[in-house]
């Protein structure tokens, strides 16, 4: 390595630990860029190591995360909220400041509350994800919420039982859940307690099994026809 | 009596069924069933690297490929915080906006041929053309683009590409006036459109309806400006919204006329970033060797023509995705369907499913 | 040449009459029906043209030697006829056969028995009846009929929905029609065509023909209100909504295939054919000629009355390719809330004006 190409690693690892990844990107040669780049990892792992307090990964964009330490997330403000209304609800061990953990059975009043409060008004219902959380482990959904006057949002996750999962329906909350539970329940099996019309809604009315879960084994024959096998692995 | 209207049908923009119980000629109650289309895009998911996702993702909504990549390259560069060189993120908001037009034009010529404008039809989709003959000279597809990925994108622009897109703009603009005079102010068509289909705002945000149909309702959201993704913040330009000009606020009137908006401002869009666009730049020189993500996950917001498309990753720290969804804006705009065409004519019926806009390959994945 | 003429002509019309009135009716009949197939070719080849130049298309174009050679594609209709002859003819299981059956018929037959009533020219017309235009008016709805046959006996919701749009919309828009025709025949007094075509002949300050449409502003507008009647008559759009493509499929003939639906077709544009034949030679002046003093032979009377009609029906197709169409209500309420009462007001009109202006 020369010394020209090591006092260029040397200001472009300074200029990115301060943000700018411009100056690693536009060095020409590949080489020389490579090796910044494993400057910069070796770099970044030791300020890591060094620094007294863990960076917080916070990845979720909604959170109202400010980078000096002290301030809750607005997830951990709602679990707040939602653990001095509802006591017992709250998961603390599992909730962080990305999200919050619920126990499925008051799930309905959380909703209503979460979208009627003045301090909450989620009065929208983004997404709605099934997860499998793996072979040995539950099911879960989540639920990403977002207010529109307050402009922000949380993620609410709720684990199920495999064997038997059944979580309070809030189609009545936000209308829109009708369709994402019915996709819910179609994928992963989750039944929606006092859901009007839970049957399937991408697949047929007559399949068997539920396709999103880790240990789906896909039927033979459906109706005579041979269901050709979803590729196993990525080679 | 109980109507069946597709699942193949001239107006049904796709495989769709449509259940509609109908007294005489009003209909009291409609079902949309549908499944037909379904190809388990989030199962395969789990069964590829992250970088092959990307022609899935295409596959999606199928009209405007570039805003699917776009999400989720977005999704995943924030997951893994990569930053990408400044050419490449105003490569990829020109092939957005691109996309938006030409996605927007099939939308409003597909709904003139509804309500029986044959020929507005075929002239939005001779500049529909256009576009994606631009489209076949950066990345050489039509459709299917697979252009956008994470960390850059797959062709750097061609020689005479920015030439080409300021012909096409020039060409383009005075053609709204056009469209405008031949179908948006006709009063046929105000009469079939005006005052059908009216969707408030309450109902719409409960729906989870969004993008020109939430802004047909007179809300102004807009991801690019409320959370602003990519380089969206240095571009100037307006969120347009309905009015209620010709009929009540929330009608097919007033989301088709959104969507003409949208072009225009889409056309602003393009002509700064060919402005400012950095000459120079390697378009590769952020791609990771493998893509890793740390484990987490992430839901990421962006707006697509049809409204709000998001994705949901989880990783596991390994090459392929733990679990990914696809939040896709039709399959809650078709959700609210039954709610606003309840009591129309059979007609409208047509005529609201048009406005909604809605492709049966991002409700179906 | 009518048959009245015809039966004349013939040397055995005192010992066989019934023979030669059949024959008669026979030689006029045959080249009717010739000339409407021919007809219908040159309209759809037309049509398909016209559409292609409007929407920025270029339209059948010809890839072959002799009539199918360069952009023009002319044998393109001949090929649709020979399709439509050489498909296969399905009857559906559950339709009613014998109703099914018999509704093209009545359909083309509403339509083609008002041509004996059409004057092509001055020696060029079959019955030259003195009731001429009300018989071309009544005969034309017997094509309701057969729709709503054809929409019912196909045993499909789409075909019924489509039958009874199209019967509705049919039969209301007959009024405005016959009361526009009514102002007409009270300037001429006389139901007779040739008679109407008499009274239009001459010329107005020497050169402005002496044509209805522009005797008096009430009559004027009679002409448009007719038109646009007779278009909704046709199931054209902007009225189409009985075929509607995008909403019902093919209407109340989602279900016919083959010659049975060539024949629809056919009496669609033999329909359009009468419309138009009857506009011109009400209001505007029927085989004569616009040009004082020449062009008033025979012959040329028939390309006169000819290119009236090919123009009038130029403007259907024109509006065919330019307008979104009408909601089934809508479309009645223009009827009976737009058309009629202002073809009631020029009833009154057309009689106070001649009254007060002689």
């Amino acid at each position: 390595m020369t010394d020209n190409q090591e006092q260029l690693i040397q200001e472009a690892v300074e200029k990115a630990l301060q943000g700018d990844m411009d100056a690693v990107n536009n060095i020409e040669d590949r080489v020389t860029r490579s090796k910044a780049k494993a400057a910069l990892v070796k770099a970044k792992r030791e300020a890591a190591k060094t620094s007294a307090e863990p960076s917080s990964e916070d990845k979720s964009e909604e959170s109202a995360t400010e980078s000096k330490p002290a301030p809750l997330s607005l997830n951990q403000k709602i679990a707040g909220i939602i653990a001095s209304q509802f006591p017992g609800t709250v998961d603390e061990e599992s909730s962080s400041e990305t999200h919050i953990q619920l126990q499925p059975a008051k799930w309905f009043d959380v909703a209503q509350y979460l979208r009627d409060d003045p301090a909450c008004l989620f009065d929208s219902l983004q997404c709605v994800t099934g997860v499998d959380l793996g072979e040995e482990s539950e099911l879960e959904v989540r639920y990403n919420l977002h207010s529109m006057t307050h402009r922000h949002a949380v993620e609410i996750r709720i684990e199920c039982a495999r064997n038997n999962p059944k979580v309070p329906s809030v189609e009545t909350v936000w209308h829109i859940g009708d369709w994402f539970e019915r996709e819910t329940y179609d994928m992963f099996g989750i039944e929606f307690e006092g859901h009007r019309d839970l049957r399937r809604i991408l697949l047929p009315d007559d399949w068997e099994g539920w396709p999103l879960r880790k240990d789906y084994e896909v039927q033979e024959t459906y109706h005579g026809i041979v269901v050709p096998k979803v590729k196993e692995g990525w080679e | 009596m109980v109507l069946n209207i597709g699942p193949q049908h001239p107006s049904t923009h796709g495989v769709l069924r449509l259940k509609v119980v109908t007294d005489g000629e009003i209909v009291s109650d409609i079902t949309p069933i549908i499944g037909y289309l379904h190809r388990c895009f989030e199962k395969h998911c789990e069964n590829s690297t992250y970088e092959q996702v990307i022609p899935y993702t295409d596959r999606c909504d199928y009209i405007a490929s570039m805003n699917n990549n776009f999400g989720y390259v977005v999704a995943m560069e924030e997951l893994m915080e990569i930053k990408v060189p400044e050419r490449v993120e105003y490569i990829r908001v020109i092939m957005a906006e691109l996309n938006r037009i030409a996605s927007h034009l099939l939308a409003l010529g597909t709904y003139g041929l509804d309500v029986g404008a044959f020929t507005p039809f075929l002239y939005m989709f001779r500049d529909r053309e256009r576009i994606l003959d631009i489209f076949e000279l950066t990345c050489g597809a039509r459709l299917l683009y697979n252009y956008m990925w994470v960390g850059g994108v797959s062709h750097d622009l061609p020689v005479g590409f920015v030439e080409t897109v300021y012909n096409f703009l020039d060409y383009f603009e005075p053609k709204v006036q056009e469209y405008n005079d031949i179908l948006t102010f006709n009063k046929i068509f105000i009469e079939r459109t005006a005052d059908v289909g009216v969707l408030l705002p309450e109902v719409a945000i409960s729906f989870g309806v969004s993008g020109p149909n939430l802004r047909g309702s007179g809300v102004k959201w807009d991801i690019r400006k409320d959370e602003p993704y990519s380089i969206y913040e240095r571009f100037d330009f307006d969120v347009p919204v309905g009015q209620g000009l010709v009929g009540t606020m929330g009608d097919c009137w007033d989301r088709f006329y959104v969507r003409v908006l949208e072009m225009i401002e889409s056309t602003k869009i393009l002509r700064q970033a060919l402005k400012d666009i950095p000459a120079n730049g390697d378009v590769h020189q952020a791609l990771p060797k493998k893509i890793r993500p740390p484990k987490g996950s992430i839901y990421r917001r962006t707006e697509s023509p049809r409204g709000d498309l998001g994705y949901y990753i989880i990783s596991d720290g390994s090459p392929q995705p733990y679990r990914l969804k696809m939040r896709s804006p039709a399959f809650t705009a078709l959700s609210v369907l039954n709610e606003i065409s309840r009591g129309w004519m059979l007609s409208d019926v047509i005529a609201v499913l048009g406005s909604l806009d809605i492709v049966l390959g991002e409700i179906d994945r | 040449m009518t048959v009245d003429q015809l039966i004349d002509w013939f040397p055995i019309s005192a010992t066989w009459p019934g023979l030669t009135f059949l024959l008669a009716v026979l030689i006029c009949a045959v080249p009717v029906f010739l000339f409407i197939a021919v007809y219908a070719l040159v309209v759809i080849y037309g049509e398909l043209k016209i559409s292609s130049f409007m929407q920025d298309k270029v339209g059948p174009m010809g890839q072959g030697v002799g009539l199918h050679a360069w952009r023009w594609g002319l044998l393109q209709p001949v090929a649709d006829a020979l399709k439509l002859i050489l498909k296969e003819d399905i009857i559906p299981a559950s339709a009613d056969k014998k109703l099914f059956i018999l509704a093209p018929f009545i359909v083309f037959i509403g339509a083609f028995i008002a041509f004996s009533a059409l004057p092509f020219s001055q020696t060029l017309i079959i019955a030259d009846m003195n009731i001429g235009v009300f018989y071309i008016l009544a005969v034309s709805s017997l094509g309701v009929i057969g729709l709503i046959m054809a929409g019912w006996s196909s045993n499909n919701k789409w075909s019924l929905y489509g039958a009874m749009r199209s019967a509705a919309q049919i039969i209301s828009y007959e009024i405005p029609a016959a009361l526009s025709i009514i102002a007409v025949i009270m300037l001429t007094s006389t139901m007779s065509m040739q008679g109407i075509i008499q009274y239009q002949s001459g010329f107005i300050w020497g050169f402005l023909p002496n044509w209805l449409i522009f005797n008096n502003p009430f009559t004027f507008v009679a002409f448009f209100i007719f038109f646009i009647s007779g278009v909704a008559e046709c199931n054209r759009t902007p009225f189409d909504i009985p075929e509607a493509e995008s909403e019902l499929v093919a209407g109340a003939f989602t279900e016919y295939s083959g010659m049975r639906y060539a024949f629809f077709f056919l009496s669609e544009y033999a329909n359009m054919f009468v419309v138009a034949g009857v506009a011109a030679t009400a209001f505007l002046g029927g085989w004569q000629s616009p040009i004082p003093g020449i062009f008033n032979s025979p012959a040329w009377g028939l390309w006169w009355f000819m290119s009236k009609t090919m123009f009038l029906i130029f403007v259907m197709i024109w509006f065919r390719w330019t307008f979104p169409r009408l909601r089934v209500d809508q479309l009645m309420s223009a009827c009976w809330k737009g058309f009629t009462p202002i073809a009631l007001v020029n009833i009154f009109g057309v009689g106070i004006w001649y009254l007060t202006l002689g």
